[in-house]
C-alpha cells in the first residue's frame, strides 16, 4: 500500500514537471532548455506512468475507466504512427510519402508531444481508477482528478495558452522592463533607467494626460448616451428593431475605418466645416483634428460614434430583464419615471453596468488604431496615446526595453484600479 | 351603502384584439369582490385599468364617486399587490414601505407612524431592516401588502398575490387577507384564478369570459345557482356531470336517463327544447338515501379515488361518463354496484343553444 501510494505521488509530481515543461515550450521562452527539459519531463512522467500502471495492475478495471484509459491509449498510438510517418528515414524508404514534406514537418513535434501526453493520461486514468478501489480513502481521487477528465483535458490546451499570454508572457514582458533591450530582448539589467527615461519624456506625459481626458469622458458619456438610448428605446416603441440596428452598426466596423470615416468627416476642406461654410457661413470654425487643444475630442467623438451602440445593447437587455411589475409598483406609489430609473432599476442593473464597465474600459485603455486613423498622434504630439507610444518604441524604435517599461506602467494602473474592486467585490461576497 | 368602485361601459383593445367589451362593474363600499376567470379572459387587464396602468380605449372608471378614467394610478386612491411581490430589491423593508411616501412629501413622523402601524398589523417588525432578498415568500407577499397599507387608501388590488406561494403558505396568507378585510373593512379587489380563493374570500365573485362578466353573485349564488354553463363548469371541484338532452313536457329525456323535472327552480317559464342537465359530483346520494330521490339507477363502480374525507367514484349511466362523491368512510372497490341517486332541485338545467340557465 505505502509502495503504491509513494508511486502515485511521485508520478504526480512528474506530470505536474511535464505540463510546466510543456507550458514553457509552448510559449517558446528559452527554447533551448525547454527543449531538453520537456523531453525528459514528458517521457520521465510516461514512464511512471507505465510503472504505476504495472503496479496497480489492469485486470481490475471495468467499465468507464476503462474505455477512457483504452481511447487514450489509441490516440496516443495514432499519434506515434504520425511521428514515424514524418521521420525522413521513413520517407527515405518510401517516397511516396515525401510529397507533403512541410506538412510532416509541422505535424513531427506535435504528433511526438501527443503520442507521450495521450500516454501519460490513458495510463494515468487506468492507474487512477485501479488504484482508487484499494485506496486508503476511496473517492478522492476521482473527484480531484478523475471526475470530467475528458473536459479537462479539452480545455486544458486553451487553459495553456490563456496561462502562456496572460501569466507568462506578462511576466517576461515585465522581467525585460528592466533591461536595456533594444532590437532584440536580452538579459543585461540597468535597474528603472528606462522607467526614468520613460517619466522624463513629454511624449509619455502627453500620451497619459490625453488618456485620461479620453478614458473619462469616454466612460461617462459612452454610459449616458447608452443608457438614456436604451431607455427610450425601451418605450414599447415602433421600429425597435430598425433602430437597434442603426444604433449597433457602427460597432461592425473596426476602428481602422472608423477613423478614417470621421477623419473625412472633420477634414476641413470637405468635412462639416466646408459644409456650413459653403451655406454661406465664411467664418464658420470646426477642425477639430487640426488643433491640438480639442483634437483629443475629434477622436471622442469617433470613438462614441462607434462605441455606444454596443453599450446602448447591453443596457437595453438589462432593462429588459427588470420586472413589469416593479414599474407598475413604482407607478402605484406615485414614483417619477427618472426617479424609479435612478433609485430601482439602476441600482437593479449593477451586473450590467460591471460588465459594461469591464468592457468599456479594456477599450480606452488599449485605445490606438482610432488615433492612428484618424491624427497618427498629430498634430505634433497632442494626441498621442499609451498604447501608440508602447507600439512605437517597440516596433519602430526598435526599442523593447522602453515598450515593455510603458505597457508595464499601462499594466499597472490597470491594475491599481481592478485589485481595490476585485477585493471590494468578491471580497464582500465571502463575508455575506 | 354607496359605491367604492364603479366602471361604466369599460373597453380595452390591444390594436384588433378586444379584451375588454362594455363592462359594467359597481362594488360596494367595504366589499371584498373577487375577479375569477380561466388565464387570458381579462381579469388582470381589467384589474390594472382600475388602477389606472393601463388606458382604457372607452368608458370610465369612477372611485368613490371621482371620475378617475384620465387620473395617474397614484392619485386614485388604490394600493396594490403583485404576483411577483414586485419589491424594491435594493432597499429594505422600511425603505419599501416608506418609499412612495417620502416622495409624496409625507412628513417623517408620519411616515415612521405609518410604517409602524403597517409593519404592527403584518407582524413584520422585526423584518423592517432586512433586504427583500433575505425573506421568504410570505414575508415578502406581506411587505407588498405593507407597501399598499402605508398609502392609507380605501380601495385594494389584488393581482394574484398568492401564486407565486406553495400551497401551505397560501392558505396560510389566504386567511390572513379574510382577517386584514374584517379589521380594516377597506374595498378589496382580488384577481385569481383559483376558485378555493374566490370562494372563501369573496363577498361577491365576478366571473369573466372573453372580456365579458359571466356571472356576479356571492359565493352561494355562483356555486348553487351558476347561469350559465360555463360557470358551472368552471366553478366546483370535479367538476359537474352534465347530460344532453331534450326536455318534453316537464321531463328531461337523455339517450341515457329520463327525469321529471318537478320541483326544478326554472329561472323563467318552464321551457322545453334540447338542453343540458348538470349535477354535481357533492350532490348525488348512495346507498339508502338514493332510494328517497326522486331519480334513482344502479351502477357499477368503474374508478374509485380516494381523497380522504371523501372518496371519488367514476362510473357511467348508460353510456355517459358519471362521477360522484361518496362518503369516505364507505369502502368500494372496482367493479361494485351501488345504488345512486340525486335530487333535480339541486340541478341545473342550461338551454343547448344559449348555454344559460333554463
Amino acid at each position: 500500500m505505502n509502495k503504491r501510494e509513494l508511486v502515485e505521488l511521485w508520478f504526480v509530481r512528474l506530470v505536474l514537471v511535464a505540463v510546466a515543461a510543456f507550458v514553457f515550450s509552448v510559449v517558446g521562452v528559452l527554447a533551448e532548455i525547454a527543449g531538453v527539459v520537456t523531453w525528459l519531463a514528458l517521457f520521465g512522467a510516461a514512464g511512471a506512468a507505465i510503472l504505476l500502471f504495472l503496479e496497480a495492475g489492469i485486470p481490475s478495471l471495468k467499465g468507464r475507466l476503462a474505455r477512457y484509459s483504452i481511447g487514450w491509449i489509441i490516440a496516443s498510438a495514432v499519434s506515434l504512427v504520425i511521428w514515424v510517418f514524418a521521420q525522413k528515414w521513413w520517407q527515405t524508404a518510401f517516397p511516396s510519402f515525401k510529397g507533403a514534406r512541410k506538412a510532416w514537418d509541422t505535424f513531427e513535434p506535435l504528433a511526438l508531444f501527443g503520442t507521450a501526453l495521450f500516454l501519460i493520461v490513458g495510463l494515468a486514468i487506468a492507474a487512477v481508477g485501479t488504484l482508487d478501489k484499494s485506496s486508503v480513502r476511496p473517492g478522492r481521487i476521482e473527484h480531484g482528478f478523475v471526475s470530467n477528465l475528458s473536459a479537462k483535458v479539452a480545455a486544458a490546451p486553451m487553459a495553456f495558452t490563456a496561462i502562456g499570454v496572460f501569466v507568462i508572457a506578462t511576466l517576461w514582458t515585465v522581467y525585460h522592463s528592466f533591461t536595456n533591450s533594444r532590437l532584440l530582448p536580452k538579459s543585461e539589467f540597468v535597474g528603472l533607467d528606462q522607467y526614468e527615461r520613460l517619466w522624463s519624456v513629454e511624449r509619455w506625459y502627453i500620451s497619459i494626460k490625453n488618456l485620461a481626458v479620453y478614458g473619462l469622458l469616454a466612460l461617462v458619456f459612452s454610459l449616458v448616451i447608452g443608457f438614456v438610448l436604451a431607455a427610450l428605446m425601451d418605450q414599447k416603441i415602433r421600429f425597435e428593431n430598425t433602430f437597434r440596428t442603426i444604433f449597433l452598426y457602427p460597432y461592425a466596423l473596426s476602428f481602422i475605418v472608423t477613423g478614417l470615416v470621421w477623419q473625412w468627416i472633420l477634414t476641413p476642406d470637405f468635412g462639416i466645416q466646408h459644409i456650413v461654410r459653403s451655406l454661406g457661413f465664411e467664418n464658420f470654425v470646426f477642425n477639430p483634428l487640426f488643433d491640438a487643444d480639442i483634437v483629443i475630442f475629434g477622436i471622442l467623438l469617433a470613438g462614441l460614434w462607434q462605441g455606444t451602440g454596443l453599450i446602448m445593447v447591453l443596457m437595453l437587455a438589462g432593462l429588459r430583464g427588470i420586472d413589469q411589475e416593479i414599474w407598475k409598483a413604482s407607478r402605484v406609489d406615485g414614483i417619477p419615471a427618472w426617479k424609479t430609473y435612478i433609485f430601482v432599476v439602476i441600482p437593479m442593473m449593477r451586473p450590467v453596468f460591471i460588465t459594461t464597465l469591464v468592457i468599456l474600459a479594456s477599450g480606452i485603455i488599449r485605445v490606438y488604431d482610432l488615433v492612428v486613423a484618424q491624427t497618427s498622434g498629430g498634430p505634433g504630439l497632442a494626441s498621442e496615446v499609451p498604447a501608440k507610444y508602447v507600439f512605437d518604441y517597440m516596433f519602430g524604435g526598435q526599442n523593447l526595453g522602453q515598450g515593455f517599461a510603458g505597457s508595464t506602467m499601462m499594466l499597472l494602473s490597470v491594475l491599481i484600479v481592478l485589485i481595490p474592486w476585485a477585493y471590494l467585490e468578491f471580497g464582500e461576497r465571502k463575508r455575506g | 351603502m354607496g359605491y367604492s368602485v364603479q366602471i361604466k361601459n369599460l373597453d380595452l383593445s390591444f390594436g384588433a384584439v378586444e379584451v375588454l367589451r362594455d363592462l359594467n362593474l359597481d362594488i360596494h363600499d367595504g366589499e371584498f369582490l373577487v375577479l375569477l376567470g380561466a388565464s387570458g379572459c381579462g381579469k388582470s387587464t381589467l384589474l390594472n385599468c382600475i388602477a389606472g396602468l393601463l388606458e382604457a380605449t372607452d368608458g370610465q372608471v369612477f372611485i368613490n364617486g371621482r371620475n378617475v378614467t384620465w387620473e395617474q394610478p397614484s392619485k386614485r386612491g388604490i394600493g396594490m399587490v403583485f404576483q411577483s411581490y414586485a419589491l424594491y430589491p435594493q432597499m429594505s423593508v422600511k425603505g419599501n414601505l416608506s418609499f412612495g411616501l417620502k416622495n409624496a412629501g409625507v412628513p417623517r413622523s408620519e411616515i415612521e407612524d405609518r410604517v409602524g402601524r403597517a409593519a404592527r398589523i403584518l407582524q413584520i417588525e422585526e423584518l423592517l431592516h432586512r433586504r427583500p432578498a433575505a425573506l421568504s415568500g410570505g414575508q415578502r407577499q406581506r411587505v407588498a401588502i405593507g407597501r399598499a397599507l402605508v398609502r392609507d387608501v380605501d380601495v385594494f388590488l389584488f393581482d394574484e398575490p398568492l401564486s407565486n406561494l406553495d400551497a401551505k403558505l397560501r392558505s396560510d396568507l389566504r386567511v390572513e387577507i379574510k382577517r386584514l378585510h374584517q379589521r380594516l373593512k377597506n374595498t378589496m379587489i382580488y384577481v385569481t384564478h383559483d376558485q378555493i380563493e374566490a370562494l372563501t374570500l369573496a363577498d361577491r365573485i365576478a366571473i369573466l369570459r372573453d372580456g365579458k362578466i359571466q356571472q356576479l353573485g356571492t359565493p352561494d349564488e355562483i356555486y348553487n345557482r351558476p347561469l350559465t354553463k360555463y360557470v358551472a363548469e368552471f366553478i366546483g371541484s370535479p367538476t359537474m356531470n352534465f347530460f344532453n338532452g331534450r326536455i318534453e313536457e316537464g321531463v328531461f329525456r337523455s339517450r341515457d336517463l329520463e327525469i321529471e323535472l318537478d320541483g326544478y327552480q326554472w329561472s323563467g317559464e318552464a321551457s322545453s327544447g334540447e338542453a343540458w342537465l348538470g349535477i354535481r359530483p357533492e350532490h348525488v346520494a348512495s346507498a339508502n338515501a338514493a332510494s328517497n330521490m326522486p331519480y334513482s339507477t344502479e351502477i357499477e363502480v368503474e374508478l374509485y379515488e380516494p381523497m380522504g374525507s371523501d372518496t371519488l367514484v367514476w362510473t357511467f349511466i348508460g353510456d355517459q361518463s358519471f362521477h360522484f362523491r361518496l362518503d369516505g368512510q364507505i369502502k368500494v372497490s372496482d367493479g361494485d354496484r351501488l345504488s345512486i341517486g340525486f335530487d333535480i332541485r339541486r340541478g341545473s338545467i342550461f338551454d343547448k343553444k344559449s348555454e344559460s340557465r333554463l
